[in-house]
């Protein structure tokens, strides 16, 4: 699967989980706090992005992303390795 | 020491605020329904009187106008959350709006909030344990903090800007007035200036249901072609009682404090009781009850005599109603006869956690509006002596009333409520 096709998902997980944001806001260099998630809403995003790549990527990791493109590296590698 | 009732608000199966509410009650309009078959199967429950067509969204876009700042709060907060955290909300924002909280505040550590009920969330917990046994890793995150009743204090004084003393009481069916008696006693002990008591809604789940009719608690029977039937608080053929979704709110207020604020009331909480019968079971005790209304009649400092009024627990159990009863007749004699006596349950469900709030609202709305809703399927009543209201509502014109809730493990807890003592335009128009 390519990044872009991840990078889609997660804009999913971020609009169900904060509703209000812009589709065209949602930028690969932003943070998910940038768009106003909180730190469950951050855990969130992250779960349900994996659920939707059925993916199950270790949450010390997931901790490491400083940004949506950080999120989009980390999901990338674990769908690769499958 | 009686304190005042500031404001309220409701959203049940027969209505989702106080107008609503209160044509309903005029009316005898029943939210109890038929029940999707599917559920029904395998819980036995084949009625109940759900929320429906109830959109938090557009309540809360309905509000946003006049109170912005917490209509931004809540449509951030209650995005991932719960229905009955949502519906909470939205009661406790119509009582907020009542009492003027929003244009009259007072200090927000001065304000108190008190949840009424114990396990609130339970369909949502059984859809995570869905989700579990499927598949561990992917539950909903959130839900470390929503499985707990504590979140509903969390999201109230969040949007709300509480900031004074705050926790969640349970006492089974009796929750509400337990909830009423313990911000009766923080007014009096001058902890808070005012407090939001809010009546949950308890969501319950199969689990529950099909638990309430295993016990025999619940009304199982197949639904006849007219479904709020059901619900046949003390007549002879009642089968059991029928739940229902309801979230109900009130603020309390001590009268120097809405005086100080330049607002009136919309009644009054002269006393209220809770007593235990040291029994773990759901049988009722008759000496609990009894012992519970004369308490909470004393605590009001008046005589039975001056009750007009009385909202039973009233739930359509055989054994329940029956005990209740008796107990009406020892505490006010000959005076049953005479005094108004109907159920709400009928028409809102049992409310469960939120009954005794809910059953309040309704209680206040009558005394105010000077009418009793009806009994609308009482054929044919367990006991004549008790003066019960008849098929269709009528005027009456009562200041003093007492409701009833009592709860499985002996909680048995009654409160007197007085009609608005402020002229009509300044406490408003409940409706």
């Amino acid at each position: 699967m390519d990044k872009e096709s991840i990078f889609e998902v997660i804009k999913a997980s971020v609009r169900r989980v904060l509703g209000d944001v812009a589709e065209e806001e949602i930028a690969a260099h932003k943070s998910l706090v940038d768009l106003g998630a909180n730190s469950v809403d951050r855990v969130e995003v992250a779960m349900y992005s994996m659920e939707q790549l059925d993916l199950k990527v270790p949450r010390m990791e997931l901790s490491q992303a400083r940004n949506i493109q950080g999120l989009v590296d980390i999901l990338h590698k674990h769908a690769n390795r499958k | 020491m009686a304190m005042w009732i500031t404001g309220a608000g409701v959203i049940t199966a027969v209505g989702h605020n106080i107008s609503e509410f209160s044509d309903s009650l005029r009316k005898g309009r029943s939210g109890i329904q038929r029940l999707p078959a599917a559920d029904a199967k395998s819980t036995e429950i084949h009625v109940g009187a759900a929320i429906r067509n109830f959109s938090w969204h557009s309540f809360i876009e309905q509000h946003e106008n006049e109170l912005p700042v917490i209509g931004s709060r809540a449509s951030k907060v209650l995005r991932n959350t719960p229905d009955s955290v949502r519906w909470s909300v939205c009661a406790a924002i119509q009582a907020y709006k009542q009492a003027r909280l929003h244009l009259l505040p007072i200090s927000s550590r001065r304000l108190g909030l008190i949840i009424a009920g114990s396990n609130l969330q339970q369909s949502y917990i059984f859809e995570n344990v869905v989700r579990f046994l499927r598949e561990p890793e992917y539950i909903a995150p959130r839900y470390a903090m929503s499985f707990s009743d504590s979140y509903q204090v969390g999201v109230i004084s969040e949007i709300l800007s509480i900031h004074g003393p705050g926790f969640s009481v349970g006492g089974m069916a009796a929750s509400g007035n337990v909830a009423l008696y313990q911000a009766l006693g923080w007014l009096r002990l001058g902890i808070v200036d005012a407090c939001l008591v809010c009546g949950a809604a308890a969501d319950f789940s199969h689990l529950e249901l099909k638990a309430f009719a295993i016990l025999g608690a619940a009304f199982t029977g197949e639904p006849s072609a007219e479904p709020h039937k059901a619900c046949m608080p003390f007549d002879r053929q009642r089968k059991g009682c029928v739940w229902g979704q309801g979230s109900a709110c009130l603020v309390l207020e001590a009268p120097e404090s809405a005086e100080r604020r330049g607002t009136g009331n919309i009644g009054e909480l002269p006393g209220a009781s809770c007593l235990l019968d040291g029994n773990h079971l759901p049988n009722p005790s008759l000496e609990g009850e009894v012992c519970a209304m004369r308490s909470g009649i004393e605590d009001a400092g008046i005589t039975a005599e001056m009750i007009d009024y009385l909202n039973t627990h009233g739930t359509g159990s055989p054994l329940g109603d029956q005990i209740e009863c008796e107990a009406i007749r020892k505490v006010f004699g000959a005076r049953a006869r005479h005094l108004c006596v109907n159920a709400t349950k009928p028409l809102t469900g049992h409310c469960f956690s939120s009954a005794g709030i809910v059953e309040a609202v309704a209680t206040l709305i009558q005394l105010n509006e000077r009418f009793v809703h009806p009994n609308s399927n009482l054929e044919s009543p367990i006991d004549d002596e008790i003066g019960f209201a008849g098929k269709e509502a009528k005027r009456f014109d009562g200041e003093f009333a007492l409701s009833n809730s009592f709860g499985f493990g002996g909680v048995n807890s009654c409160v007197v409520l007085r009609r608005s003592t402020s002229p009509q335009q300044q406490a408003g128009d409940l409706s």
